[in-house]
This record gives structure tokens, C-alpha cells and sequence, in this order.
């Protein structure tokens, strides 16, 4: 109770001071392009444009929603030619091209702000890119084994600690003719997620974001270990038969029907599940268990993101409105289960009371001391990236070609950082 | 060279045929059944596995009504407004080149004829950029107004292809006949050489139709967003942040698919005349 009186005080104070700039009423025009296309969060975006837009009457708005895919390959089109002032897109090294460009706009300064400096804190690493910040965060998500504990339950298995009770959860779960984890790798990066994991418990995070900067050779005997790890899950025959022929959506009947155990991926996937059937009973979250001991517990939580354009025309309205998205009272309720159901990135706001989502918010801010890495197709090169996870879905159905993968892979590494 | 005709051979071929082809066609029209399928049924279909059997509930009402509610409406509003304008300004123009370059002996004929085919022995993709990029200096990115110019640019060439073939069939002695009269040459061509035209006229409108409505390759490199974008661009629209919506996006399909399918039907025999025009001399 004590915490939560804090948050909402802390919260009031921040949007007094939040809102005595934006109640200046701005003036002028105030281009967004978002990639928030689906019914929800469209909606939960456009009446949050719609609150900014009554504290500034004065101020004419358009907004421009695009399909989200489409979004991915417009976005370098509509940044250089017909530039938005503020635009939806993703953390970390997903920004590196926009930046190098010089399409983003530099927003050191909103960071230096004390109101942002301090309640933001947790995703500074992930905006950061040559020392300055370049966008605010609006949403995140948390990753872990969504798991079945009806089935759990009924095999006497818990929640395993560390990657032994894993293993042994999954020794059983096979005895009773089931498959430890579902995953669909026919577009790749849910394979992925599994890397990430077994290689941040491994070698911990430092380790993780040197290597995606390109300074671990993947030929490593470190990278050996890491899928050494992953290996001991393959061989035992964890994972359902043909996934490289499902995408992730069709991965999800074996949990439903229980056929697999669980499956590793992010909150999203709670939602259909939910659709299929499964009641909050039934499916629990737990966070990936501990493999190296001593190695900190570091998570990844995929970070959605605003952007200033750098060729926008009206910055001072833009900087406005970033400084209104992420602030406590804007953030509780856009992130609340009506609306985009995950977790707020200002550390005063409210969380939602939906069980995962408070289970993602407890490990992210409690249990991730290694830090929070964004999910390895955006921490990666994108070209890094695409060679490696092919890689991983070959070695997830031929684990003895394992040299020939990683030497590929290490070509594709060389040639990439070679400057 | 044709087959033989079925009534011709024995009792016992034909019953394997009669047994087979229904065989083939529903082999054939497997994936379209199954959008159709899905297009009535519920989300939680998907996700159970639940992919040939018997809809566990039937939505076709709700899911058709999200389609409506949805941005589609406007999304093939949109389409119509690209399409229209692009078949009129098209075939006005390839009418007029097609007359000009069938009628008229003139130096250089030949030569501004095969101009006109060269385009399209040009792989459209190879134009992505320069025609986003003239675009955009013409102010005419992300507008209607761009795709359709764009569009009756590049499928003139092919009209002017069909039409000046067309009128160059014609019996001269009709044009002949006019000049002894001393009609106008704009009335020849209004009053005896486009009536003639019609039947190649219903036909090229009936293809350029299709043809642009199911273009989605220059939807989504010179539009965004739902001001501008066709229904081909619009249609993923549905999928959510994280996942397809396959229910919504089969119902969209259809619905998305109607247009040309009902101008199909209703104008079948000039588009089979249409697919064979220019073919035969």
C-alpha cells in the first residue's frame, strides 16, 4: 500500500510539472505516423492523441496510421521524403540505420529532463545509441515460459529454478507422452528466443551485448557452451516435431490441446491463448530458470518507441507531446488491460492488474539485475541477425551440423564488422 | 490437336473422368474454400488447430460486420478511385493513339508504335525508385492522383498495343468512304471508327479493371496509410501487433474480391474476347 501511495503522489507531482508545458497551449501543425494498426492499440493511440489534442485546442493534429509490416518498409520512404514530426518504432539497434542516417532527431535533451531522467531510467540503455538518446519509450513486454499448470500439476512438477530442474521438468513431461515446449520457427525469430535466453543465463548479459556488437566470434568456445546448453534440449526431442513449417500462431494447439508443456515467447501470446480457452487456472508464467550460477539474471523486453523526425518541421510541438506520452498518468493508462495490456516504462505509473502482466512487471524490475536486453533481432544487425537465425532453426532440427552453422554464421560476421 | 471429346470414348473412361473431375476441382479450389471457411469462423479456431474440421462456432455475422466497421470500406473506396479513373484515362488515350497510329501513314509510325510496346518488355520493378522519386518531386507521393497518372502512363502502352491492332483490322474503305464525303477527321473518329471500337473497348476495360485493382506492387511504393492506400495494401490491415487476425483477412478477401469477380461474371464474354484480342490478326 505504502508503494503504491508513493506512485500516485510521485505520479501527481510529475504530471503537474508534465502538465504545465503542454497546458501552454501549442500552436500549429503536429504530423505522427503510427504503426499501431490493429483495432487496439489504434484505438488506445488515437485517444491518447485525442487527451493531448484537448490540453492544446489550438494545435492541428493529423495523424497517419499504417499497416504495421508496410510500416517497417516505408518508413525510410516517408522519413526522407514526406517527413512526420513524431513516428512509431522500435529500440536498440533497430534505430541504427535511422540514426546514422541522420533521420531521428537527437533528444538528449528530454533525458536530462529530471522528470524523465529519473522515472525512465530503466530503458535508457535500450535508446541509446553513440552516447545520446534518440526517442522515448512508450510500451514494453516481458519474455518467459508461458506453461500449462493444469499438466504441471498433474505430473507433480513446479516451476524449475535452474536449468537441471528444467531438464528433469521435461524428462517427465516426455515420460507422459508430451512435448516439453512448442515453437513454430518458420519465420525464424522465435528461435531466437531461445538463444537469447540459454546465452544471457550462460555468459550474462555484458557478454550478450558485446557479441552483438560483433565482438564475439561466433566460432567462440563461449558460443560453443551456449549451444551446447540448447543442444541437451534439442537431443532430448523438447520441442514438437516440424516446426520449422509452422509460424508461431500455428505452434500454439499443442499447448492448447496439451500436447506441449509450454512455450517460450513474449506476453503477446497470452492473449490467444486466452481465445482458445485456457483459463488464468491453467496457464502460468515463470521466468527462463538459471543456468551458470553466479551469472545474473538479465531478461528481454522488447520496447516500442517514439521518435522525433529529423527533418519534421514543428520539433518544439513534438518534443511536447514525447513528454506527454511518457508520463506517469498517460502511461498507467495506456498500458492497462483495456488498452495495450503491458507493462508502462515510467516507473511511477500503475500497473495493469491482468496476472501476467504484473508477473512481467515484478521480474523485470525486481529480478532482471543483469539488465534488460531488447530481443535478438533488435540487438543484432538486421543482416547479422537473419544469418544466425537460420542458423539456429538448422541446428534446432540437425544439432550435429553445429561446426558448419557457426562457421557460416562467422562468415556472415566477418564480413559485416570488418571495417 | 484437341483433345479427343469425352462423349467419344469408352464407358469406362468416362466414368473416371466424371469421377475425377470433381476430384481435381475441389483439390483446385482447396485454398479458396478454406479462406471461405475461415471467413466464418472464430478467432480461437486458429489457435485450437482447428483448420479443415467443422467450425466450432459460425461468425460469418460478426466477423463480416468487423470487416465493415473496420478501415475497409474506405480502403476499397479507394481502390475505386484508382481504378476508375485509370481505366477511362487509359483507354481515352490508347483510343486516340491506337486511331492515330492505325489510320495515319506517317514517317517515324512504326517506330513511336514499337515505342509505345517497348514498355512493356520493361520489368516494372527496375522503375520502383525513378518513379518514386518523380513523384515526390511532382508533389503526387502518397495521392491518388500519383498512382493513377502513373497508372494510365504505364498501361497506355499496352492499350495502344490492342487498340491500333484492333483499328488497323478495320476495313479501310470505311475511312476512305468518309474522306470522299469531307468529314472531318475528329468525326471519323468519333462517328465511325469509335462506335467500331466498342467490343474492344468493353474488353480492354474488363482487363485494365482487374489488372489495377489487383495491383498491389505500385500501392505500396507510392501510397501509406488509409488516405491513399487500395484495398490490396489495405487488406493487412487486420493483423494485429503481434499476430494475424485470419479470420478477418479471409472475410476482407472476399469481400475485397467481389469487384472483379462480379465484373467477371457480368462481362465474361468480352473478357475471354479481351484475353484473345490482338492474339488472332
Amino acid at each position: 500500500m505504502q508503494t503504491t501511495l508513493k506512485a500516485t503522489i510521485a505520479s501527481l507531482a510529475t504530471a503537474v510539472v508534465l502538465a504545465s508545458p503542454a497546458s501552454a497551449d501549442l500552436t500549429g501543425n503536429l504530423r505522427i505516423n503510427l504503426d499501431t494498426s490493429n483495432p487496439a492499440p489504434r484505438a488506445t493511440m488515437e485517444a491518447m492523441i485525442s487527451r493531448f489534442q484537448a490540453l492544446n485546442p489550438e494545435l492541428n493534429i493529423t495523424t497517419n496510421v499504417i499497416d504495421r509490416e508496410a510500416y517497417k518498409t516505408q518508413i525510410r520512404n516517408f522519413l526522407s521524403a514526406d517527413a512526420p514530426d513524431v513516428l512509431t518504432w522500435y529500440a536498440a539497434n533497430r534505430m541504427t540505420p535511422y540514426v546514422d542516417a541522420g533521420l531521428f532527431e537527437d533528444v538528449s535533451d528530454l533525458w536530462a529532463e529530471p522528470a524523465i531522467a529519473a522515472s525512465l531510467a530503466s530503458t535508457k540503455g535500450a535508446l541509446t545509441l553513440n552516447g545520446k538518446q534518440w526517442g522515448v519509450p512508450y510500451t514494453y513486454y516481458q519474455i518467459g515460459v508461458y506453461y500449462r499448470k493444469d499438466i504441471y500439476d498433474e505430473l507433480g512438477l513446479s516451476e524449475p529454478k535452474d536449468f537441471s530442474e528444467m531438464l528433469a521438468n521435461c524428462e517427465a513431461m516426455l515420460a507422459s507422452g508430451r512435448k516439453c515446449y512448442t515453437i513454430g520457427t518458420k519465420w525464424l525469430w522465435t528461435a531466437a528466443a531461445w538463444f537469447d535466453y540459454i546465452s544471457m543465463r550462460t555468459h550474462g548479459y555484458d557478454y550478450q551485448m558485446s557479441f552483438a556488437r560483433g565482438d564475439v566470434k561466433w566460432t567462440d568456445p563461449s558460443v560453443y557452451e551456449t549451444f551446447e546448453n540448447w543442444g541437451k534440449l534439442v537431443r532430448m526431442g523438447a520441442f514438437v516435431d516440424d516446426h520449422q513449417n509452422k509460424d508461431w500462431q500455428q505452434s500454439l494447439p499443442f499447448v492448447v490441446n496439451g500436447e506441449a508443456g509450454g512455450i517460450l515467447l513474449g506476453n503477446f501470446t497470452v492473449a490467444p491463448l486466452r481465445t482458445a480457452g485456457l483459463t488464468d487456472d491453467q496457464l502460468d508464467f515463470h521466468q527462463f530458470p538459471a543456468i551458470k550460477p553466479g551469472i545474473a539474471m538479465a531478461e528481454a523486453a522488447p520496447t516500442d518507441t517514439f521518435h522525433i523526425a529529423a527533418n519534421g518541421q514543428n520539433k518544439d510541438n513534438a518534443r511536447a507531446f514525447l513528454r506527454y506520452l511518457v508520463s506517469p498518468a498517460e502511461q498507467t493508462i495506456i498500458n492497462n488491460g483495456d488498452n495495450l495490456g503491458q507493462i508502462p516504462i515510467n516507473s511511477a505509473s500503475g500497473v495493469s492488474d491482468d496476472k501476467f502482466v504484473q508477473q512481467g512487471f515484478e521480474m523485470l524490475s525486481s529480478n532482471s539485475p543483469g539488465g534488460v536486453a531488447q530481443f535478438f533481432d533488435r540487438d543484432f544487425p538486421a543482416e547479422m541477425a537473419k544469418a544466425a537465425m537460420e542458423g539456429m532453426q538448422e541446428f534446432m532440427l540437425f544439432p550435429d551440423n553445429l561446426d558448419d552453422i557457426l562457421e557460416r554464421i562467422e562468415s556472415v560476421r566477418q564480413d559485416l564488422y570488418q571495417e | 490437336m484437341f483433345p479427343k471429346p469425352i462423349e467419344k470414348s469408352s464407358r469406362a473412361w468416362q466414368l473416371s473422368y466424371q469421377a475425377l473431375l470433381p476430384l481435381a476441382m475441389l483439390l483446385w479450389l482447396a485454398p479458396l474454400l478454406a479462406v471461405a471457411l475461415f471467413s466464418i469462423r472464430p478467432d480461437a479456431d486458429f489457435i485450437t488447430g482447428n483448420y479443415w474440421g467443422w467450425p466450432s462456432s459460425f461468425e460469418m455475422i460478426k466477423n463480416y460486420s468487423m470487416v465493415f466497421t473496420s478501415a475497409m470500406p474506405r480502403y476499397i473506396l479507394n481502390s475505386f478511385l484508382i481504378t476508375i479513373p485509370t481505366v477511362i484515362g487509359a483507354l481515352t488515350l490508347s483510343c486516340m493513339t491506337g486511331f492515330a497510329l492505325g489510320i495515319y501513314k506517317f514517317r517515324g509510325n512504326l517506330l513511336i508504335f514499337f515505342m509505345f510496346i517497348a514498355g512493356n518488355f520493361v520489368p516494372f520493378q527496375i522503375l520502383m525508385v525513378p518513379v518514386r522519386d518523380l513523384t515526390l518531386d511532382m508533389g503526387l507521393y502518397n495521392t491518388k492522383t500519383g498512382l493513377v497518372l502513373f497508372h494510365i502512363a504505364f498501361q497506355t502502352g499496352f492499350c495502344t498495343l490492342f487498340m491500333r491492332n484492333f483499328i488497323k483490322a478495320l476495313p479501310f474503305e470505311l475511312i476512305e468512304a468518309a474522306r470522299v464525303e469531307g468529314i472531318a477527321e475528329w468525326r471519323i473518329f468519333w462517328y465511325v471508327v469509335l462506335p467500331l471500337m466498342k467490343p474492344a473497348i468493353a474488353a480492354l476495360s474488363v482487363l485494365i479493371f482487374t489488372f489495377i485493382w489487383n495491383d498491389y506492387f505500385w500501392a505500396i511504393v507510392l501510397t501509406q496509410g488509409e488516405n491513399s492506400q487500395p484495398v490490396t495494401a489495405g487488406i493487412t490491415s487486420f493483423n494485429a501487433q503481434y499476430r494475424a487476425m485470419y479470420h478477418l483477412m479471409s472475410a476482407g478477401s472476399i469481400i475485397a474480391a467481389l469487384p472483379p469477380v462480379l465484373m467477371f461474371f457480368l462481362m465474361q464474354k468480352h473478357f475471354i474476347a479481351g484475353l484473345t484480342l490482338g492474339a488472332v490478326k
